[in-house]
């Protein structure tokens, strides 16, 4: 089945057609939301989340760009929301304990260990993963791509919606940050 | 001693070189098709209460209803409209507005 069959049958609402787009893209979803999210389960729900999206919005995706990039595109905008609203709270469980609403203490968020990795880098991971956690979002976006998807500046820049010069300057300084973030850890 | 720490950041930096993408779990088409069908089902039961027999018959009942309470109301309107033009006309009557010699008698009066 290529693209433009694939979105026919989409836009038709084909069971096959949908189940064909989960088989083929539901691996490379995963894996980009778990890289921001830093948590499996939590992955899973951002990717089911994508995938309802898809299901929902199809008939407003005009195909200027890859199928691919698209739901790279909703991944990646799914994943940060994720954050966000766990930050959000995080703060907010914050000012339950500081006037004594919330008597459970805060957990800190234990260090994620990526299925991916070799035994021999868990450590190491786990102490990049953190890093990359304090990245801004675009950053974070698009070293995740990079380094986890394998994703091209120029596949990166469209995901983004921006130019590879930008993608490059984007990675050079979550890279510098990441180098910093780590200097302090180390010290 | 810097050079050993420089040397500890770039492997941190280059731990996930060549790394295996994380597959999703099994069955994750399952779970999926279960969740859709629990947000998306709701929209289609609410239609389908719309369409029930007994909330069709009532919602055309509340229409007639509405209707012949619009057709009724009209119709006291117009009674009303005859009494108001009964007013204006011996309201008329009273200030000569529509007699011509109401208008001459008030021109013979200036002389």
């Amino acid at each position: 089945m290529n693209e433009l069959e694939l979105i026919q049958g989409l836009r038709n609402g084909d069971e096959p057609a949908f189940k064909f787009l989960v088989d083929t893209y539901q691996d490379r979803v995963f894996n980009t939301a778990i890289g921001i999210v830093q948590n499996a389960e939590d992955a899973e729900d951002v990717a089911q989340e994508v995938f309802i999206q898809v299901y929902r919005s199809i008939h407003n995706f005009k195909g200027e760009s890859k199928l691919s990039t698209w739901l790279y595109r909703i991944a990646t905008t799914r994943a940060l929301d994720l954050l966000r609203s766990r930050k959000s709270k995080k703060r907010f469980g914050f000012m339950q304990r500081l006037f004594g609403d919330g008597n459970e203490p805060l957990h800190e968020i234990p260090d994620f260990n990526h299925p991916g990795i070799t035994m021999d880098r868990k450590e190491n991971a786990a102490k990049l993963f953190k890093a990359i956690a304090q990245l801004p979002d675009n950053q974070k976006t698009a070293f995740t791509l990079h380094k986890l998807e394998d994703l091209s500046y120029q596949e990166i820049s469209e995901v983004m919606k921006t130019s590879v010069p930008a993608v490059e300057s984007l990675m050079h300084r979550a890279k510098q940050n990441l180098r910093k973030i780590l200097e302090k850890e180390t010290d | 001693m810097d050079n050993n720490r420089n040397n500890k950041i770039e492997e941190i930096l280059g731990s996930l070189d060549g790394c295996h993408k994380a597959s999703m779990p099994d069955f994750f088409y399952t779970r999926l098709k279960a969740r859709m069908e629990n947000e998306i089902a709701p929209v289609a039961t609410k239609r389908s209460w719309v369409l029930r027999p007994a909330f069709a018959l009532t919602a055309l009942a509340v229409v007639v209803v509405i209707n012949a309470a619009v057709i009724l109301k009209g119709d006291t309107g117009k009674q009303n409209t005859s009494s108001d033009s009964e007013t204006m006309q011996s309201l008329a009557a009273e200030y000569r507005i529509n007699d011509n010699n109401a208008i001459l008698f008030d021109v013979n009066q200036d002389k």
